[in-house]
């Protein structure tokens, strides 16, 4: 802008300055060429009186000026020219100032040279005899004044025009400087100049209609940061270059990033082969899907192509941790596989002896001691039932029970009581140690506990050892621990001995009777109760269950 | 705004990252044909995919050189994929001999030196490393796999005296031999990883450990 300022008024002063000089020439032109007549015609005045008085030689005399003095007689016959041989002169009758006199008195005419380049004025006087003095002056002509002033004015107009330069920049740099000083922060504010102020109130509505778009965006960006931030499943957004243009924290955490991955390769987080023919297929335009193995977890990625104007620009990614879902799965499928395998076995024994007596080959006496061992297995058949039912239905959470305070002493006590027998049997014996405690809890689950660790803690001991039940008052907690001097569990198997069904030795299992879902039914009572359960076991010596209770029941 | 060129060296990076995991695929593969897992077919076919591709990442540096003239660091980049790929296609090759090996070794299951499935499991992991270290820019795991390089030869060595003692007492010589051609090849799919290591180092630092007189610097 400056520099148009500049060129402009430099140009403006330019034209100015050379239309300025040629009229000073003009002007000046006609008034010397004026002054000139003016003097020719005092000159001739002032001869014609001699001329009058004295004839043609007054004229001898006078030589020497600086016009030019001619005299002709009436018929245009030159007497006397001042700077040329009268005699070679030709006629003057037809020249326009000879004429005019010989008509009026006085003429006047002004020619100008073959070459242009002078003017010459004559003024003319008739005298009395009729003869006519004529006085003239030569002036340079207008072209050729102005080609002689051509290096001076030059020169003047070098100066002028640095001259105007200086000033030009000036003003330029002047006009313009307010304008490089204003606050578009603040358009309104400034005082500048009038002609600018709708462009600054109009810049004033913009700004503000642009800090409301940024914040909306931010608003908007911050939404969905914060949407996409507490989601559990992974979120990416990829190009269609396969780099990563946006990730939620826990595709970053799925993947074992420390950082975000933005502006990398997708490949960057995996590159196994099922991963890329996913992400080959989705931005080929096609929905897909599969299931990774990243670290132990699995993910399961849904992967579904963005388009834009029929052209695929991109692809959305979801992952979501399926590790939980895949391992249930296997351990449903264990459960099914286990349950009709446990039902299965003694019902073979059942229908065995069943088809035994059917089949008239036991002697009457003997038949009390089959019926005995089908009434043994229906007893297991029932009990594997009946857990498989309490299982599910702590699974389920139906509460059929009710919440109450039980003294877990003794409640204990009264598990030992039924259990009495079965210990004598087994030559193991029990012991109770603990003050009265009540604890909020649902009787009949707590009993169950307490009885499939008593249970446990009988089954698998050793002849002549001992289980101890050490109940404990805490400040919020009630402390169960139920310890044998029995034959352990592998440390391997302690991690697996709460799963349904899970048998340490396996090949022993049917001696010892039981579903295999004591403990499993412990843990899912435990937790029904808000509490927790650990065990501490050494091979050969024995197990230690320790359950904490919390004393006012579950807190949801 | 993303340049054409940049786009083309993105591209460039994937499919390097694509073309490594596929050495890695090749060579998961070879380790399970030799402890007897019918997969030398697999092995083949991907050995031919990891050749194709050599061809294709080729032609994109080629293109790459020619039309953009990169300088600096891109231009490292590029020269480093150029000398990366013919290692990786190295890779893809001897697992193939490894798994086409396997075909005659896998009935003799009892004879294969614990140190082999050793070796094996390191070479794995050397090739997934170099791979790792070439997608995450990352210094410390090239340093890693080079100096794993050595675990790599002292194994093949220790098979080497396990084997030529086996076959003094009553292994098949030929299946000894197989089993040591195996090993040999292994210790040189861990060579390739080391040499793919050296030239992720090299597009980093702009310093390559083997001739650093003569591409010192910038």
């Amino acid at each position: 802008m400056t520099k148009k300022i500049f060129k402009s008024s430099i140009l403006a002063s330019v034209i100015v300055l050379i239309i300025g000089m040629a009229c000073v020439l003009g002007v000046l032109y006609r008034h010397f060429g004026g002054q000139i007549i003016n003097e020719l015609k005092k000159e001739a005045e002032y001869l014609s009186y001699g001329v009058e008085l004295k004839g043609k030689d007054y004229l001898e005399n006078v030589n020497g000026q600086d016009s030019r003095i001619t005299y002709i007689d009436d018929a245009g016959n030159v007497l006397y020219d001042s700077m040329a041989d009268e005699e070679a002169m030709e006629n003057h009758k037809d020249r326009e100032e000879f004429q005019e006199a010989e008509e009026t008195g006085v003429g006047q005419a002004e020619r100008i040279s073959d070459t242009l380049s002078e003017r010459t004025l004559y003024y003319a006087v008739r005298l009395s005899d009729n003869s006519v003095l004529r006085v003239s002056s030569t002036q340079d002509s207008v072209l050729a004044l102005t080609v002689q002033l051509i290096p001076p004015a030059m020169g003047i107009l070098a100066v002028l025009i640095i001259l105007a330069c200086f000033f030009a920049s000036r003003i330029a740099s002047r006009i313009v400087e307010p304008l490089n000083s204003l606050d578009l922060e603040h358009p309104e504010e400034n005082m500048v100049y009038e002609e600018v102020a709708p462009l600054l109130s109009k810049i004033h509505k913009q700004n503000g209609q642009i800090r409301l778009q940024i914040e909306e965006a931010r608003r908007n960006q911050e939404e969905f940061r914060i949407i996409t931030e507490n989601m559990q499943e992974g979120l990416l957004v990829i190009d269609a270059y396969t780099m990563i243009l946006s990730g939620n924290s826990s595709v970053w955490k799925m993947f074992q990033v420390w950082e975000p991955k933005i502006g990398e390769s997708v490949y960057s987080l995996d590159r196994t082969e099922d991963f890329r023919k996913v992400i080959e297929k989705v931005l080929k335009g096609e929905h897909g899907s599969a299931l990774l193995h990243v670290d132990n977890e699995f993910i399961h990625l849904i992967a579904n192509p963005v388009t834009r104007d029929g052209s695929i620009v991109g692809a959305v990614l979801v992952l979501m941790n399926e590790t939980e879902k895949v391992q249930r799965e296997s351990l449903r499928r264990e459960f099914s596989a286990n349950v009709s395998h446990e039902l299965k076995t003694p019902l073979t024994s059942i229908s065995g002896y069943a088809e035994i007596i059917q089949g008239g080959l036991v002697r009457d006496e003997d038949i009390r001691g089959f019926a005995g061992r089908i009434y043994k297995e229906a007893q297991r058949l029932i009990q594997l039932v009946e857990d498989t039912i309490k299982i599910s239905q702590l699974d389920e959470g139906a509460n059929p029970y009710e919440w109450e305070d039980v003294d877990v002493c003794q409640l204990a006590k009264e598990v030992c009581g039924n259990l009495k027998d079965v210990a004598y049997k087994k030559n193991v014996h029990l012991f109770i140690e603990g003050k009265e405690v009540y604890c909020r809890a649902v009787r009949p689950i707590l009993e169950e506990v307490l009885y499939n660790l008593c249970d446990n803690g009988i089954k698998y001991n050793r002849d002549d050892g001992t289980v101890s039940i050490h109940i404990e008052e805490e400040e919020e907690n009630v402390r169960i621990v139920v310890k044998d001097t029995g034959i352990g569990i592998p440390r391997e198997d302690i991690s697996r001995v709460f799963e349904r069904f899970y048998r340490v030795d396996k090949s022993h299992s049917r001696e010892i009777g039981g579903t295999g879902l004591g403990l499993s039914i412990v843990k899912h009572g435990v937790t029904f109760l808000g509490g927790t359960v650990d065990m501490i076991s050494e091979l050969g010596k024995g197990t230690e269950i320790t359950v904490i209770l919390p004393k006012s029941g579950k807190t949801e | 705004m993303t340049t054409r060129f940049e786009r083309q060296l993105e591209e460039l990076h994937v499919q390097m990252i694509t073309m490594g995991s596929l050495c890695e695929k090749v060579i998961t593969l070879s380790a399970q044909a030799i402890r007897g897992v019918e997969c030398a077919g697999e092995v083949f076919e991907t050995d031919k995919e990891i050749d194709n591709k050599e061809r294709e990442i080729e032609t994109l540096c080629m293109r790459l050189l020619l039309h953009q003239q990169p300088v600096a660091g891109d231009l490292r980049e590029i020269s480093a994929a150029l000398r990366m790929i013919s290692d990786m296609e190295r890779i893809g090759d001897q697992a193939a001999d490894i798994a086409d090996l396997s075909r005659f070794i896998d009935r003799n299951m009892d004879h294969i030196p614990a140190q082999l499935e050793k070796m094996v499991e390191m070479t794995v992991h050397m090739v997934t490393e170099s791979v790792d270290a070439f997608v995450k820019s990352d210094l410390d795991l090239c340093r890693k796999v080079i100096d794993d390089d050595d675990k790599v030869d002292q194994a093949f060595n220790e098979i080497k005296e396990e084997l030529a003692n086996q076959m003094d007492k009553s292994l098949d010589v030929k299946v000894g031999l197989d089993l040591l051609m195996a090993a040999k090849y292994m210790e040189r799919i861990g060579d390739h990883a080391v040499n793919i290591a050296e030239w992720v180092e090299y597009s980093i630092t702009g310093v390559h450990r083997n001739n650093e007189h003569q591409l010192g610097g910038n």
